[in-house]
């Protein structure tokens, strides 16, 4: 194949790279645009990773203080009690707990987990995979962040109103969450911000979309891309498409609040007629793509990663693409698995039953097609295979225990207790941690130009992934024994008494999983500073953001590359003829030794992925 | 510090036990044979001397996707399709069967508020919203060995109506209402709690199902006729609603 026929298959960038004398800006040299108001996708990213980190940190301290009230119920947080809950005499109240599951879960899913992955991952790695310069619209990228910058402060503000921060929990389901159950302004602030937030990620989705259709470099077909961008492309397709329902849903319950409205309102202690369980249609309509929304980036950097590292491409590469998008299609038709509860129809529960089970096709293709991968590969067990390694561990614990939850007969009982909890959180804490750690580890060369360190990675996943695991399936046993979820003090019910000790076991090892990041931020920060230069390649891959300098030029590519082969080219024949095991995606002939016949001849390295 | 189901005082509660058996068996089957897979892959095709060589594949042959496909299909028919089938019998058969035409079971209008839960059933009339029902506060009296039928209201926000000795739960919803069906096997106390999070004091709305033999429930609802100190508010026709009473039928 030649670039001629790259151009005519990839549809590429139409901005003449062909020629490769296309015009590149210069870096703006003012502080402001050049670190606040960038218009530059790496900086941008950088920005929501640090955002989405830091929220990381907050919504995980909150989670200590929770995790500290279920082992000692009513005992003086040690420390910081004083300090947070003076009045309280450091004790944490039923309106404090309340607040802080509230806020828990709204920061890790909204400003946490989607800023690090999709925000910060996202903005950084498509335009470099794919061979572009930058993001299609880079000031819709610049808006998409201050948006989201916005959010943060209303969220942040709300804690500092009267009547205190949110309390309905990150569902927010009417009529709790509206005057009803939440008269303070708290609750209102929590819509603003989930609102912004929501519009931040559909300025982003509408940004990726366009930038994976239209700024593809020469020879980039849809097939060659890596996976990874697969993912964030993907998700960005659900986002535009869902994170608008979030948002009506948020606008009527901003409406109900301020003005006096009655979508969601009902009941006969206000004596209005209008409907909660339309809020829950909306927020699930939403909420249960969000969970692909969010797993789905995770899955592709780890189909990507465990590739890299077990030195042999992809297994099932078009599988997983289809599985994937077959994951996409079915997430809009299954939410409502989580309203079995709400006395649905029966042929609506059973259909939606049946629709949840068959999700389970797909996803075990792709879990099929990762065990494939790995199978007579020549592992390296790097700190990003280990991270993508206990993914693979926890996504299995975690995907299976939703066949639980997907069946109504079992769903009955399992329904909003902990079961659901420790289910959830080992695919969109456990996974998607684990991916992003992951992510950090590969990806920071590039980004910052500087290594993290090796043995500090590894120190750090231990004791991360064996925590995870623990706490996560001490939340499934805990829910199996029946505990409800959002309990302030589980010792109220007599059925719930001996699972004191297991809760306070769980609680144990959430403290050690919160102070081993420390070893995370200790070697972050210190490999930002002192960590040794980076090369171009440092980890031997062909995918094409490894051809460029560590960190990337502000244009990234001086030339457009053009691509003639999939992102996963490792162990290949011709390449060992090289004296290597891998190809870069755009490795032409002319950048080969001129004189080894193997690979002059075999110009279409990759049969498999010729157009078909 | 065994983790053990609740105990099971239901006369359904065994279909969903057998349900939850059948997944921790077959997922736990599954997930061992996954760690099995992993295992051999990570101990035996590391890179060392002497390995450090891929065995390349693009795994796009058509024997290796029908052997993943075969895979994915056997884990769907085994556990998934296995599940829906046996459900949607359950389901259509026992769950959902609700004893509407059953002159023996005891029909009961729960109002859920903000944080307790009101019980009605009928007197000896027949008919609820009159005078002679007998209400009760956080504790709801059953006989032992026929279908209690639940018809669920909620006053203010969304309640979860969670039997834990009975392996079921139900939404009380604003604007609307629900319906489930138990039965209990055995006389005794067992525990009502909340599902959904309901506000502050959530974890605090605790109820009690307290089974008695038909003599004993008898027993019970005669001195309930009298004995004020047995039930809360008498129901007064003007203020139904409020007292948390409706036509059993039409939910109005």
């Amino acid at each position: 194949m030649t670039a001629a026929d790259g151009v005519a298959t990839g549809g590429g960038d139409p901005s003449g790279s062909r020629g490769g004398a296309e015009e590149i800006h210069p870096a703006p040299t003012g502080f402001l645009r050049r670190y606040v108001f960038s218009t530059d996708h790496k900086v941008i990213g950088k920005q929501f990773l640090f955002l989405g980190l830091s929220f990381l940190a907050v919504g995980g301290l909150m989670a200590m203080l929770i995790r500290w009230q279920l082992a000692r119920p009513g005992v003086p947080v040690p420390i910081v009690g004083n300090l947070l809950f003076g009045r309280a005499g450091g004790v944490i109240s039923p309106a404090a707990y309340t607040a802080l599951f509230t806020m828990h879960g709204t920061i890790m899913i909204f400003f946490a987990v989607t800023p690090i992955l999709i925000g910060g991952f996202g903005n950084f790695l498509v335009p470099l995979m794919i061979g572009a310069r930058d993001m299609a619209f880079p000031r819709l990228n610049l808006a998409s962040f201050w948006t989201m910058a916005a959010a943060t402060a209303v969220l942040t503000a709300s804690f500092f109103v009267p009547l205190g921060p949110p309390q309905a929990g990150w569902t927010a389901y009417a009529t709790l969450s509206t005057a009803i159950g939440a008269p303070g302004v708290g609750q209102t602030l929590w819509v603003v911000a989930i609102y912004l937030n929501g519009a931040s990620s559909v300025m982003g989705a509408v940004n990726y979309i366009t930038t994976v259709i239209r700024l593809r470099a020469p020879g980039m077909t849809y097939f060659r891309m890596p996976l990874t961008v697969w993912g964030f492309f993907l998700t960005s397709i659900l986002n535009a498409l869902f994170v608008p329902v979030l948002a009506a849903a948020m606008v009527l319950l901003f409406f109900d609040r301020v003005f006096g409205t009655q979508f969601f309102v009902a009941g006969s202690t206000v004596g209005a007629g209008g409907d909660p369980i339309l809020y829950q249609h909306l927020f699930w309509l939403f909420g249960h793509p969000e969970v692909y929304i969010l797993i789905i980036p995770a899955w592709g950097i780890v189909s990507d990663l465990l590739s890299f590292f077990a030195r042999k491409p992809a297994f099932g590469y078009r599988v997983t693409v289809y599985s994937l998008i077959g994951v996409v299609i079915l997430s809009t038709v299954v939410y409502g698995h989580h309203m079995f509860t709400t006395g649905m129809s029966p042929l609506l529960g059973e259909s939606f039953m049946v629709l949840t089970m068959i999700i389970s096709v797909p996803t075990s293709l792709l879990f099929l097609n990762w065990l494939g991968t790995l199978w007579r590969g020549a592992l390296r067990m790097s700190t990003p295979m280990l991270f993508c390694l206990g993914l693979v561990f926890t996504f299995g614990v975690g995907g299976l225990t939703g066949l639980y939850l997907a069946d109504v007969v079992a769903d009955m009982y399992l329904h909003d207790t902990y079961f659901v909890v420790g289910h959830f959180h080992l695919i969109m804490a456990a996974a998607l941690l684990l991916a992003s750690f992951a992510a950090v580890y590969f990806w920071f060369p590039k980004m910052f130009g500087r290594m993290m360190h090796e043995g500090l990675g590894k120190l750090h996943f231990w004791p991360t992934f064996i925590t995870l695991n623990v706490v996560f399936m001490g939340q499934l046993l805990i829910g199996y024994a029946g505990m409800q979820r959002r309990l302030y003090d589980p010792s109220a019910y007599d059925f719930l008494r001996p699972l004191l000790p297991l809760n306070r076991f769980i609680s144990h090892a959430a403290y050690l999983l919160g102070a081993s990041q420390l070893i995370f931020v200790v070697n972050f920060f210190v490999s930002l500073r002192w960590g040794p230069r980076a090369a171009k390649n440092p980890w031997g891959i062909g995918t094409l953001e490894w051809t460029v300098a560590s960190p990337p030029p502000h244009h990234n590519f001086d030339r457009i590359p053009i691509v003639l082969r999939g992102p996963h080219e490792l162990g290949h024949p011709a390449a060992w003829a090289l004296g290597k095991d891998w190809l870069g995606q755009d490795e032409g002939p002319e950048r080969a030794s001129a004189d080894d016949s193997t690979r002059t001849r075999t110009s279409p390295e990759t049969p498999p992925e010729s157009p078909s | 510090m065994p983790i053990v189901l609740p105990h099971d005082a239901s006369a359904d509660g065994h279909l969903v036990d057998g349900v939850i058996g059948y997944l921790t068996l077959t997922t736990g089957l599954a997930f061992v044979a996954v760690l099995l897979f992993l295992l051999i892959a990570i101990v035996f095709h590391r890179e060392r001397a002497g390995r450090t060589r891929a065995h390349h594949t693009h795994g796009n042959r058509p024997r290796d996707r029908a052997l993943t496909f075969a895979v994915a299909l056997v884990m769907f028919i085994a556990i998934d399709l296995t599940l829906a089938a046996r459900a949607a019998g359950e389901l259509s058969g026992r769950f959902w069967r609700y004893p509407d035409a059953d002159p023996n079971a005891l029909r009961v209008e729960v109002t859920a508020r903000q944080w307790s839960l009101t019980f009605r059933t009928a007197g000896p009339d027949g008919r609820f919203g009159t005078s002679d029902d007998v209400v009760t506060l956080n504790e709801l009296n059953v006989p032992v060995g026929r279908p209690i039928y639940f018809k669920l209201r909620s006053r203010d926000v969304v309640h979860g109506f969670y039997l834990p000795n009975f392996r079921t739960k139900i939404d009380a919803i604003p604007g609307s209402t629900t319906r489930l069906w138990v039965q209990a096997q055995e006389p005794g106390r067992f525990e009502i709690a909340c599902a959904q999070h309901c506000g502050v004091s959530h974890y605090k709305m605790r109820g009690l199902l307290v089974a008695r033999p038909e003599a004993e429930y008898r027993d019970w609802l005669a001195r309930a006729e009298t004995d004020s100190r047995l039930r809360t508010e008498a129901a007064d026709p003007a203020t139904r609603e409020a007292s948390g009473a409706w036509d059993w039928e039409t939910g109005r």
